[in-house]
């Protein structure tokens, strides 16, 4: 996983307990090329309990990710 | 059929008259517990009253598995003809008073008539008594706790109200263990308007079961289960105040009288912000995933936060501070109020005052005003007097256009979710059977993972799914949703629990056809009681139509008035219920409802 602070990279948000999964709740990273999400960041998240969204679109693990896209990845939660 | 006390408690308070009468094996078999036997008991005893009458009936109805040694089991549903909205209320509560009543040898207390003067009931096993309740009259919910505890011990199940149940305030809920809350659709007022400030019951006796040894074998097994899911310990840290990121992450967060969906100082409010000021936790009985998160609000005492309460509180009206959303949550927990409808109550007298629909002026986020206003609501006196009776009445008080943005479905205020951009939870607050409240379909994670912004055939067959499953089948039982809906614990334990409890399984479709015939029930008695029912009493505020959202990352979206309703049709169509709501004769046939057939009118 390579980050760096130059030039437009994506952005990754991470929400409630996926954020504890990932040890971090927000990363940029610059791609080379469009890679699939899963590939990009080598944790195993509860895929079926997770929300993807891409741009505010939804998305999923498998979604191809370029820069300067804004990738949000939240639980499936279900609210009192 | 075992798991069932098998009786039914009924106690007039008018003449004094205490009665015991068996529950049908019929009435076990259509309706279940909880909110079923209490919609059952609505439909045929509570018929044309004004709520707050001697007429009306309070029904503290549990179910099979209600104090069960299962997951959070301590349950109970309290129901009554709502002084709010003029329809079937009720809201579930967690007490120990759940456990009591079914070892005390009751499924159901129904409390009929009215007291001539303050009292209490006292309920130990085969013994009750209506005893005099005025040195108590008046104390606010811990204080009254505390009080009965010191004459009764503290072995004893006790729901009460405060002054402003006493008051009638139209949203006083009924309390327990200082902060346990049910009954949003003024079921407190319901318990004041009878001159009833609580109820203390003490069972000894023990729940009848199938098969106890493999009961409790399973109830570990689910504990167990529930410890070990991945985000236990992150639901024991934050709790549903978890929700409140993502709320404002997917503009879902009620913020400034649901005008917006997020709010600037929402770091200031999370759950990573509850963390930083939590000091206890505290829950009801028999749960292993205790909600109550308790911190030193802004006066230094316990207040016990959730989401709705500081959704509710907080950004919808404008509050940033959340020691002082504290203060306000623990005076609405000991005034008996719904911190759901204050928190929509004060966002609405905001906007009126903002807009100069009314002379006095409150500020959003004005801490001392919003102090104030809770104890004149419960003095019925200055703003007070605008809002005791909810927004609905209030929007009639205040004219302008305040009936656009007064945040109510059927009367109820909407609890803490924005939806200008979700269809899906706009029409399960449209359609809950007791008005804008969230526990019987919380469809948003379901629709933003798919697609929130279409208004498709399956977003309602998904809101008559989870109806059926949270307002049928969790009420019914009645054990809380959460360990299903929070930590993904699996669904297929509870038919289980109820073979092993009652000696009888379920099917999934007797489970769905349970929850159909529940609703179809509480929507005719709806109808039943308002001659003047109308498809728009399924429509959620206008503001979600009329008004975009100006801020966040949907800026610009509104909820589509001709979508909404081609949904709300095909939700009729898939109920068997007609083009205004009202169930057809055919329905209430296949359901086993053929008595409220010649009630309906036409369709009947």
């Amino acid at each position: 996983m390579s980050s760096q602070s130059l030039g437009k990279m994506a952005e990754f948000r991470f929400l409630g307990y996926i954020a504890e999964i990932f040890g971090k709740k927000r990363v940029r990273i610059s791609l080379g090329n469009l890679r699939k999400l899963r590939d990009i960041l080598e944790v195993e998240f509860p895929e079926d309990r997770c929300i993807v969204l891409i741009n505010q679109r939804v998305g999923n693990f498998d979604s191809l990710i370029r820069n300067g896209d804004k990738v949000v990845i939240m639980p499936m939660i279900s609210g009192g | 059929m075992k798991s069932y006390a098998g009786k039914i408690l009924r106690i007039n308070l008018s003449d004094g008259r205490v009665s015991r009468e068996e529950i049908s094996e019929e009435m076990r078999k259509k309706f279940l517990g909880g909110r079923g036997f209490a919609a059952k008991i609505l439909w045929d005893e509570v018929k044309g009253v004004d709520p707050l009458t001697d007429g009306n009936k309070i029904v503290f109805s549990t179910g099979p598995l209600s104090g069960l040694p299962l997951p959070s089991s301590g349950k109970m549903v309290i129901a009554s003809k709502s002084p709010l909205t003029g329809g079937y209320g009720d809201g579930n509560i967690g007490s120990m008073a759940a456990l009591h009543l079914r070892r005390a040898g009751y499924d159901v207390l129904i409390v009929e008539g009215k007291s001539e003067s303050p009292c209490y009931i006292a309920i130990q096993d085969e013994k009750v008594e209506i005893l005099d309740a005025r040195d108590i009259w008046g104390m606010m919910t811990f204080e009254a706790q505390d009080n009965l505890e010191a004459k009764h011990g503290r072995n004893v199940g006790i729901l009460l109200i405060g002054p402003a149940g006493e008051n009638m305030v139209r949203f006083a809920t009924v309390i327990s263990q200082r902060g346990r809350a049910g009954g949003r659709p003024g079921m407190g007022a319901v318990m004041g308007s009878k001159n009833l400030k609580a109820v203390v019951v003490r069972g000894t006796g023990e729940i009848p079961v199938f098969d106890k040894g493999r009961l409790r074998e399973m109830g570990r097994e689910g504990y167990a289960e529930i410890k070990g899911k991945e985000n236990y310990d992150f639901w024991v840290r934050q709790g549903t105040m978890q929700v409140f990121e993502w709320c404002n992450e997917n503009s879902c967060l009620p913020t400034y009288n649901f005008r917006e969906g997020s709010f600037r100082f929402s770091k200031q409010l999370d759950g990573y912000a509850l963390e930083g000021v939590k000091v206890d936790r505290k829950g009801c009985p028999l749960c292993n995933m205790q909600c109550g998160n308790i911190i030193k609000d802004a006066e230094n005492r316990d207040s016990e936060l959730d989401y709705e309460n500081v959704g509710m509180l907080g950004p919808n009206i404008g509050m940033d501070d959340l020691r002082k959303v504290g203060v306000l949550n623990r005076l609405a927990d000991e005034y008996g109020l719904d911190t759901i409808s204050m928190g929509s109550c004060l966002g609405f007298l905001m906007e009126a005052s903002e807009k100069e629909l009314i002379e006095a002026r409150i500020e959003w986020g004005d801490f001392d005003a919003c102090k104030k206003a809770i104890e004149d609501t419960v003095g019925k006196r200055g703003l007070g007097e605008i809002i005791f009776e909810g927004v609905r009445k209030a929007s009639e008080r205040v004219g302008g256009d305040s009936w656009d943005w007064a945040m109510h479905v059927k009367g109820l205020e909407v609890s803490a979710y924005n939806c200008h951009a979700c269809p899906g939870m706009a029409l399960s607050f449209g359609t809950s059977p007791i008005g804008a409240h969230h526990k019987d379909a919380w469809v948003i994670s379901w629709e933003i993972s798919t697609d929130r912004f279409s208004y498709s055939k399956e977003k309602v067959e998904k809101v008559i799914e989870l109806q059926r499953l949270r307002g049928g089948w969790f009420e019914s039982l009645t054990t809380c949703r959460l360990p299903w809906v929070e930590v993904d614990f699996g669904l297929h334990w509870y038919p289980k629990y109820l073979e092993a409890a009652r000696g009888d399984g379920i099917t999934q479709e007797e489970i769905s056809e349970l929850g159909d015939r529940i609703y179809t029930l509480i929507r005719s008695f709806w109808i039943r009681e308002n001659r003047s029912w109308s498809r728009e009493m399924d429509y959620p505020p206008s503001r979600w139509f009329e008004e975009p959202l100006n801020e966040g990352g949907l800026k610009g979206y509104t909820l589509d008035r001709a979508r909404y309703d081609e949904m709300l049709s095909r939700y009729y169509e898939m109920r068997g219920w007609d083009e205004i709501g009202i169930p057809q004769k055919e329905t209430l046939e296949g359901l086993g409802l053929g008595d409220v057939i010649s009630v309906l009118g036409k369709n009947g």
